[in-house]
């Protein structure tokens, strides 16, 4: 008979299980029966007929469950069985059952959370229409440093027209915009985009409409605002369409609203825009091909691959060279996913998470095979007295997943409650730096996957007690006293195999959050080239319009900067453009007095601040030599350079600086030389974990083109206490002026290495876990062969063992095995750690001091698990224990 | 299980249900004693092995079960060879002659 007819056959059956089992049973009842009278008249009294008829036919329940089985498949009716009586048994004991499903909810509810954050960084669709034509192009200058450096207006309009393989390029500029009447007065981030930007990324206002091509011309004042700011600023009135607001001093007609959950690539990591207008490039803006601040988004044509888009590309950018040497020699194009954009830094940091929480689900389903097995080891007599009664060995099996897959549902449940709990705290404390993070949710996806790692740790761990039931010997167990040695030795031995599974696994995770941990404690003692300790800085953007000429922005700051000298708890004060660590800012190519310039490609770029006088001081970054700037260099005709220490040393190596003179661009162009007043050491101005490029300062007095905005401010009092006063103060020079981001330089600074903290905190935290979960497995494992070994030990202090002896025993044992864990877990690290080299910094991935270091604290905590245990086999009682059994 | 340690040959029982149904239908405790008494007292089938025996046959098809009245007047489950049966016994007795002649011949000349 095949095997699909039997199945066939076998569910005719169950659909007419309440018939057959009742003619199984008559039948066999009969059976008894005449078996009862035929002794009966063989001379037997009744009972005792009925008792040889009994001992005849066997075990009749065991006999009919045999039967049946012959007879349909009973599966689907079992399993409810199974289910019910799984509840039961786990009701009774709580306690096993209560750790069980922490540890499973713990790991599950781990893996959810972060499951969750790579599903909506990493795995679903951008918000954008067809997200996968998407590209962003970049002028490339490798050579300078620069792989993917912001394209020029000029260049962007040249791709525009000679490009075949796009269809559609849009650019983008920052700009900050002043909002005046209406409320306080507010700076607000917003971007200048192509007319074209959200058609091309397929977006709609939610309401009003998007630019049109014509808009994209100077003088035209329409802007976009964004939901955010919709609400907060205009209490989401739908008659703002059509109406004029206040930016920079300009009046804009309001012509659309984004709607909430738009997300663009922005190169600066806390710029949040909240405002659009159109780009219209100027006629002079055009033609620039040498300032670089563009982003260009492209959609390549349908058909065209990211690698035909990159050679065409090459090939204008190699043309535009040969056209324009001056500007553009050995400028590229790189043409990049779009994706890459948002994910491309997170995404090791993500999957090694995501690795990390899977090693704690390891573990914890390690415990709780552990657990499984030394109740089943407790349960041995019941699984006798079930076979005895009856039950098929597959029955048992089945009882025995259907308990694992009932805690692993429990653990699913709890877990996912866990999930939702760490996700608030998580997306709370996710880095402004990780793109799309506010996506992050449990959906369907989500769901999925909680269900399936659920379905797989529950057969995972419920399959260790099934080996052993499988094995299980009715004979032994049933007689009196041998206590299933056979099935304790093996158990034994499984149980402890997982315990040096979980060492290693812990090992690993801890190596891991110790090498980062490490990192981060370099990273931290970096020296960032000024003291952010107790400065508050602010941000300060005049408007072009009200303060036209640097003479007045001059007079605005000097009058800030005398009142805030002498509010109290203030030490000193400075005026300065683009703090360190918050902006790339702008940088130049620099020629020298009596030297004539190197080739275009050979010249390194100098970094740019606008500083003022006091913002050394304030900042603390030591001069080296020569002077501070002081109010007196206003002179236009005669500016004034404080170089780096590192610029110096570029370059004029073997001579002192002061007193030379060097200008922006090169040596030939007509504009005034800046003589060296100053050397400072070097700041970590764009970068914090990168080298320090060469830097120069200058007077903001002396400065037409980049106006100073912001504030520093050195304080004797806890920084942020002064903010109100600050603003205050501000407002009494010109009341409409915004005062934003009041915050402090420490703030910054850590803000700048906020990701390095998130992978660190979130991988110690789950490396912890680990631990937590390897001690509890120790600790049970070594409890139990205590246990276990009761009467061993009884012998052997009454054979005169010491307490001491008894003690090292059962110590030994434990370290034994965490030995050898370890041992696996350093081989597995050394292999393991290089994935995670691109997170690491100041440590190599195999750093001798953290292996020591983690291998000590792994041992530690496995002797305080296995001391507790060894320290009850210290207390057993020779006497009773030989009488235990 | 230990208790189970069968007289008969592993494979043979369902032969010797099916002969013993060969003319006459019985119910389960009639077979085990027909086999009991034609083996004259040599075989003794367990109940433990008669009913799955004859659950697992009848699902082959090979007998039939039906409700009747036993010869002291109660109810019993007859069993009665199928024509599928019929041809099953055949084929297993043909089988049979042919195993217990080898066997006879290696004992007579080994």
């Amino acid at each position: 008979m095949s095997g699909l007819a039997s199945w066939w056959r076998r569910m005719g059956g169950l659909f007419r299980k309440g018939r057959t089992d009742r003619e199984i049973n008559d039948e066999m009842e009969q059976h008894l029966e005449r078996l009862t009278e035929r002794y009966c008249a063989e001379g037997m009294s009744p009972e005792e007929a009925r008792n040889a008829a009994r001992r005849e036919f066997g075990g009749l329940e065991q006999m009919k469950e045999a039967a049946r089985g012959e007879r349909i498949l009973m599966w689907p009716a079992e399993f409810l069985q199974d289910i019910r009586y799984g509840m039961r048994t786990l009701a009774k004991n709580p306690g096993f059952t209560i750790v069980a499903v922490a540890a499973l909810a713990l790991g599950i509810g781990a893996n959810t959370a972060i499951f969750s954050v790579v599903n909506s960084v990493l795995l679903r669709p951008l918000p954008f229409k067809e997200p996968n034509q998407l590209v962003m192009v970049w002028d490339e200058q490798t050579h300078l440093g620069f792989p993917k450096d912001t394209p020029t207006p000029a260049n962007f309009l040249d791709w525009q027209r000679q490009n075949s393989v796009f269809a559609g390029m849009a650019a983008m500029a920052q700009r900050s915009y002043n909002l005046t009447g209406n409320g306080e007065p507010e700076r607000l981030d917003g971007r200048r985009v192509s007319a074209n930007l959200f058609d091309l990324l397929g977006i709609q206002p939610q309401l009003g409409r998007n630019f049109r091509p014509e808009e994209d011309t100077p003088g035209t004042h329409v802007v976009i605002l964004s939901r955010g700011l919709w609400e907060r600023r205009f209490a989401a009135d739908p008659r703002i369409i059509g109406r004029a607001i206040s930016l920079n001093g300009e009046s804009y007609i309001v012509v659309g609203v984004m709607p909430a959950a738009l997300e663009l690539p922005r190169m600066m990591s806390d710029w949040r825009e909240q405002l659009w207008v159109p780009l219209a490039f100027s006629l002079t803006e055009a033609a620039a091909r040498s300032s670089h601040y563009l982003e260009v988004i492209a959609r390549m044509k349908p058909g065209v691959t990211l690698q035909q888009a990159q050679t065409e590309m090459s090939t204008i950018a190699a043309r535009l060279a040969q056209q324009y040497p001056a500007d553009n020699t050995r400028v590229g194009a790189a043409v990049t996913p779009l994706r890459e954009e948002f994910v491309g830094e997170i995404r090791p940091a993500l999957l090694i998470l995501l690795g990390a929480v899977a090693f704690v689900l390891l573990i914890a389903c390690a415990n709780v095979a552990n657990l499984l097995l030394a109740r089943a080891a407790v349960r041995q007599k019941e699984i006798a007295l079930r076979l005895a009664l009856g039950a098929t060995r597959s029955r048992l099996v089945r009882q025995f997943l259907t308990e694992s897959l009932l805690l692993a549902a429990a653990g699913c449940a709890v877990g996912l409650f866990l999930a939702l709990l760490g996700l608030d705290v998580l997306k709370k404390s996710i880095p402004a730096t990780i793109a799309l993070a506010q996506g992050i949710a449990i959906d369907g996806k989500v769901l999925g996957f909680t269900a399936f790692v659920g379905l797989f740790t529950g057969l995972v761990f419920g399959l260790a007690p099934v080996a052993q039931a499988s094995r299980f010997n009715l004979n032994e167990n049933l007689k009196e006293g041998a206590r299933g040695a056979s099935v304790g030795a093996r158990g034994n031995r499984l149980r402890s195999l997982l315990v040096i599974g979980e060492v290693a696994v812990s090992f690993l995770l801890l190596i891991g959050a110790g090498l980062l941990i490490n990192s981060f404690i370099h990273l931290r003692n970096l020296d960032p080239g000024f003291n952010p300790d107790h400065v508050l800085t602010a941000k300060v953007e005049l408007s072009a319009i009200k303060y036209p000429t640097k003479e007045k922005r001059s007079a605005f700051f000097q009058e800030v900067v005398r009142r805030v000298q002498t509010r109290p708890g203030v030490q000193s004060v400075g005026v300065g453009n683009n703090l360190p660590l918050t902006y790339d800012g702008d940088s130049f190519a620099i020629g020298v007095e009596g030297r004539p310039d190197p080739p275009f490609d050979q010249r390194p770029d100098v970094v740019l601040r606008v500083v003022g006088p006091g913002y050394f001081n304030t900042m603390q970054i030591p001069l080296v030599k020569g002077r501070d700037f002081t109010d007196a260099d206003r002179d236009e005709a005669a500016p004034v350079v404080v170089i780096s220490e590192k610029a110096a040393a570029h370059y004029w190596p073997s001579q002192d600086p002061i007193g030379k003179r060097l200008k922006p661009g090169s040596a030939a162009e007509n504009t005034p030389w800046r003589t060296v007043i100053g050397v400072v050491k070097d700041v970590r101005q764009n970068d914090f974990i990168k080298q320090p490029k060469p830097q120069m300062y200058w007077s903001y007095h002396q400065v037409r083109d980049f106006p100073a905005n912001a504030l520093v401010i050195r304080t004797q009092v806890a920084p942020l206490s002064l903010a109100a006063s600050v603003r205050n103060v501000i407002w009494s020079v010109d009341k409409d002026q915004p005062v934003s981001e009041i915050r402090t330089m420490s703030d910054i600074v850590s803000q700048a290495v906020a990701r390095q903290r998130f992978s660190m905190l979130l991988l110690g935290l789950f490396a912890g876990l680990a631990l937590l979960l390897a001690a509890v497995g120790i600790y049970g494992v070594m409890s139990y062969s205590v246990v276990q070994r009761t009467r061993e030990i009884g012998i052997r202090m009454a054979l005169g063992a010491q307490k001491r002896d008894v003690l090292g025993m059962t110590l030994r044992h434990g370290l034994q095995l965490v030995a050898i864990g370890v041992v696996i877990g350093i081989a597995g690290a050394v292999g393991l750690t290089r994935l995670m080299a691109s997170l690491l910094f100041g440590v190599s991935a195999t750093d001798p001091g953290t292996f020591a270091a983690i291998t000590i604290i792994l041992a530690v905590v496995a002797l305080l698990a296995s001391y507790i245990p060894a320290m009850r086999s210290m207390k057993v009682d020779p006497v009773i224990a030989l009488r235990y059994q | 299980m230990a208790k189970e340690k069968s007289d008969l040959l592993y494979g043979t029982l369902d032969m010797l249900i099916l002969r013993a149904l060969q003319h006459d239908p019985r119910h389960g405790l009639a077979i085990a004693d027909r086999i009991h008494q034609i083996s004259q007292d040599a075989l003794r089938v367990e109940q433990g092995s008669l009913y799955p025996a004859l659950y697992r046959l009848e699902a082959q098809g090979w007998i039939k079960a039906e409700w009747g009245l036993s010869d002291n007047n109660r109810k019993a489950r007859f069993y009665r060879l199928t024509a599928k049966g019929r041809k099953q016994l055949a084929a297993e007795l043909e089988h049979w002659a042919r195993i217990a002649a080898g066997i006879n011949r290696v004992l007579a000349h080994a």
